[in-house]
């Protein structure tokens, strides 16, 4: 493992000293940052969080020199690099210090194989050969691709890219390694495995600054928690004081995900006068709620008021399946194979969250439903007829995709526009009701006041929602949404799920395919789990959380909260069996809480 | 993760071709190209398609399919350029359709641009099937070329397939739109204008990404770069440009018989 460069800094000088930066982007009025003070440590561990358009991406763009040589705009303030002012040094000679992982590593690759993509950073700041040599097996075994090393870059997965876009950056030994929500559209899995290799190098002395959302145990590792909020650090500190003094606001105000178990610790501090610090891992809270004397439950006594919207397990319409699959095939024409013996069936409104692994073949059955792709073997029946009987825009009328980037989708100019085109398209040809359907659709959708704005210019969310109603313009049967939360903070991500729940309520079978197990827990009913191709498990949520062998397959791990459950059932503690969420869990607790002492 | 193919990328073989060194196949585009715009005749054109694909399928063993697939559009831009000058082309008329004129000058011009056009495109395709694009540009800079500058043409041939995957998912999400209007042409016309519209933008934000990247991984810190791998240039590559010069020569000296 190549080892960071030579520190100049003294123990107790900070690496990464931010001395009161403002910055506004060149074509912004208002300052994106805002008196911004940081200090970073060397070889500590840092997470940054914070809601959408807080400046975090900014934030990142300092430490490298981005900001002010690459993107212009007016940056007031200092930020050291060691004893380097980043004003004095260009970007390319940051490259020593600082390591820039971005959110999207495909786009930082610049070369075609694996190994030469590691070596690029490296052969730029003109190391030598052996070295390099050197350093690309050892990275190549740390990552785990050393079995891929002649493959081209766009044929890993997305895991294995996030990997090598670090492996990439670490080749050049910098001392800082930033890293822009790495794991934003990783299973599960995934996630995991980059989180621990994050660990590892801050334990071989390396500084990480990780900004992401995905906030579980492995915060309680972190050495500093930084939150922000419009441009400004709201806190700074090690992660249970920060979640101690700022986690309710965090959580209730900015809608960051912190992790479940935190979320029960900050609800029990805010009732109950606890002393000591927020728990973030399973074992600190199993701790926490020593104190409560559980007894045998009844159910629906307990939880009658906060499940009562989740449909049980074994769910079986009477009405007639709209899609049915036996032994369902497809072969890509170059000849891998992709879904290998898919049988299913998605009934009238119901809920359906497919989850698994990346690359696990969720987005080609997606193509399938909607016509894009024709099976290569096997049976798909669609709304009663055989898939080939099926012209793609006959089926746009039944079956609604919308894709993971919504951008791809649009074709007109304004807001109000893309939802008349749908309409246009799925035969509404009366002016008057155009309108009408147009205006109602803008309502639901909350979209009424960029109405006139270009589709391209909405945030990630509102593209989101607009890719969703030019789908249901068409009233389709079936609403098939990929990855709709990705990228998405809290708040959004509640917006989103709150709105495919209004949508099933039409009498719309709702088939999301998602990576955040922390949604299948919450609003999945029905399952269904791939990998290479196959269905592993179709069958209620709760279920799936106690397959120990799907899971590990499918590279999914259960949610934090599960793990707590498990835990206390174990100590045996009689739980309800429909806990969904953290919200569920302090409901729960509530109960106990009169006449306890803790 | 299921392995994607793009009809405009490397292909992995051991082929006399793919052994040949980088700028030779550069130098032999170049030189079909040369070859091309000096033939006068319509059939010195066809055998250099035809030779061309020889050289693809049967030395190279680039599948037909791709071959197709990659050069369909290409070949339909040909045609409609050689319609062009079926009627643009000053001569004697030969027949009317309409209002139009089909001149004796035009059937004769028409498929000599048709095969400029087609042929020049499918050498160049043959150079991006055979040839790890980072070889080329390690050959480049050897050659004498600053490496910025080196970089610049493989970054652009990298993008070739980004840039059809792009297409390929824009065109894919704009099916299961549906069709807003009754003439399927004027349909047509606006999912292209769409299409182009989409691919630049995410394009430019792409390039845009990448430029600061690289820069972010050291690229242009120093006036030379370390390449831990490297291309030797081997007297057995001439045989390209000696096959086809030949060729050429034969083909002008024919020309000249008639």
């Amino acid at each position: 493992m190549p080892q960071p460069a030579t520190a100049n800094t003294s123990q107790n000088q900070p690496l990464v000293n931010i001395q009161h930066v403002s910055y506004t982007h060149w074509n912004q009025t208002e300052p994106t940052l805002r008196d911004v003070c940081l200090q970073i440590q060397s070889g500590t561990l840092n997470v940054l969080v914070g809601p959408s358009g807080s400046g975090k991406s900014t934030l990142c763009d300092l430490f490298n020199g981005v900001i002010p040589h690459l993107y212009g705009g007016k940056l007031e303030g200092d930020v050291w690099i060691g004893s380097e002012n980043t004003r004095g040094v260009k970007v390319k000679d940051l490259s020593r210090e600082v390591g820039r992982v971005f959110q999207d590593p495909e786009t930082m690759f610049a070369t075609l194989q694996v190994d030469d993509e590691i070596a690029f950073g490296a052969e730029n700041l003109r190391f030598q050969v052996e070295a390099i040599q050197q350093a690309v097996e050892e990275l190549l075994l740390q990552t785990d691709l050393h079995t891929r090393r002649n493959h081209l870059v766009w044929n890993l997965s997305g895991g294995q890219i996030q990997k090598l876009g670090l492996a990439s950056v670490l080749v050049m030994r910098p001392r800082l390694i930033v890293l822009d929500e790495p794991t934003s559209n990783l299973d599960p899995g995934a996630t995991h495995s980059v989180h621990q290799m994050l660990l590892a190098l801050r334990d071989e002395g390396m500084t990480v600054l990780l900004v992401t959302r995905e906030l579980d145990e492995f915060l309680a590792e972190a050495d500093q928690l930084l939150v922000m909020e419009a441009g400004r650090i709201l806190a700074a500190g090690p992660p249970r004081q920060v979640l101690r003094d700022h986690g309710a606001y965090m959580i209730d105000s900015l809608g960051v995900w912190v992790p479940e178990t935190s979320t029960i610790g900050i609800a029990l501090h805010e009732e109950l006068p606890l002393d000591g610090d927020i728990p973030i891992t399973v074992d600190e809270t199993c701790d926490l709620l020593s104190g409560f004397e559980f007894s045998p439950l009844s159910v629906d006594t307990n939880l009658g008021n906060v499940s009562s919207n989740h449909r049980k397990s074994g769910i079986q319409s009477a009405d007639r399946p709209l899609v049915v699959s036996e032994n369902l095939r497809y072969v890509y024409p170059g000849g891998a194979e992709a879904l290998c013996g898919i049988s299913l069936q998605i009934d009238p409104s119901e809920w359906l969250m497919i989850v698994g692994r990346n690359g696990a073949g969720k987005s080609t059955l997606a193509r399938l439903l909607v016509g894009l792709a024709r099976p290569s073997g096997g049976t798909l029946t669609l709304f009663d007829r055989p898939a080939a009987r099926w012209k793609i825009q006959a089926l746009a009328n039944h079956i609604a995709l919308v894709f993971q980037n919504p951008e791809h989708q649009f074709l007109t100019d304004s807001v109000a526009d893309e939802i008349k085109y749908s309409l246009l398209a799925h035969g509404v040809a009366d002016g008057a009701e155009t309108e009408r359907r147009t205006a109602e659709m803008l309502g639901m959708l909350d979209l009424k006041e960029v109405a006139a704005d270009h589709p391209f210019s909405l945030s990630a969310g509102l593209k989101r929602r607009l890719g969703v109603a030019t789908m249901l313009a068409g009233e389709p049967q079936i609403l098939l949404v990929d990855e709709p939360t990705y990228g998405q903070d809290r708040q959004m991500t509640h917006t989103l799920m709150t709105l495919m729940r209004e949508i099933r309520a039409r009498g719309v079978a709702v088939v999301m395919i998602t990576h955040d197990m922390r949604l299948v827990q919450e609003y999945g009913e029905r399952v269904i789990v791939m990998s290479e191709g196959a269905i592993l498990y179709d069958g209620a949520t709760p279920g799936l959380f106690e397959r120990d062998a799907v899971l590990e397959a499918a590279n999914l791990r259960r949610t934090i909260l599960h793990e707590l459950i498990n835990n206390l059932r174990r100590k045996g503690i009689a739980l309800p069996e429909d806990l969904r969420n953290s919200g569920d869990f302090v409901e729960l607790l509530r109960g106990y809480k009169l006449g306890q002492e803790v | 993760m299921a392995e994607t193919s793009y009809s405009l990328q490397y292909i992995e073989r051991d082929s006399p071709l793919h052994r040949a060194y980088p700028l030779v196949k550069l130098g032999w585009v170049f030189l079909v190209a040369a070859g091309l715009f000096l033939y006068r005749e319509p059939l010195s054109g066809a055998i250099m398609l035809l030779l061309v694909l020889l050289t693809a399928v049967g030395v190279a063993r680039v599948p037909p399919s791709m071959v197709i697939r990659s050069s369909k559009l290409i070949f339909g831009v040909g045609i409609l350029l050689m319609f062009f000058h079926f009627f643009a082309d000053p001569g004697e008329p030969v027949y009317h359709v309409g209002p139009l004129t089909i001149t004796d000058g035009g059937l004769y011009e028409g498929p000599i641009f048709f095969f400029r056009l087609s042929v020049v495109v499918l050498a160049s395709f043959v150079l991006i099937w055979t040839t790890d694009i980072r070889d080329l540009m390690v050959s480049l800079t050897k050659a004498g070329i600053p490496y910025r500058y080196a970089f610049a043409v493989f970054l652009a041939l990298r993008f070739l397939p980004l840039v059809q995957r792009e297409v390929d998912a824009v065109k894919a999400a704009h099916a299961i739109r549906g069709r807003a209007n009754r003439s399927s042409l004027v349909h047509r016309f606006k999912l292209w204008q769409r299409y182009m519209f989409t691919v630049l933008i995410n394009g430019l934000r792409k390039a845009e990404a990448t430029a600061t990247a690289i820069e972010c991984r050291g690229f242009g810190a120093y006036p030379d770069r370390t390449y831990v791998k490297t291309v030797t240039f081997h007297a057995s590559s001439l045989w390209l440009p000696l096959l086809f010069i030949l060729v050429t020569a034969a083909l002008l000296y024919f020309e000249r018989l008639l």
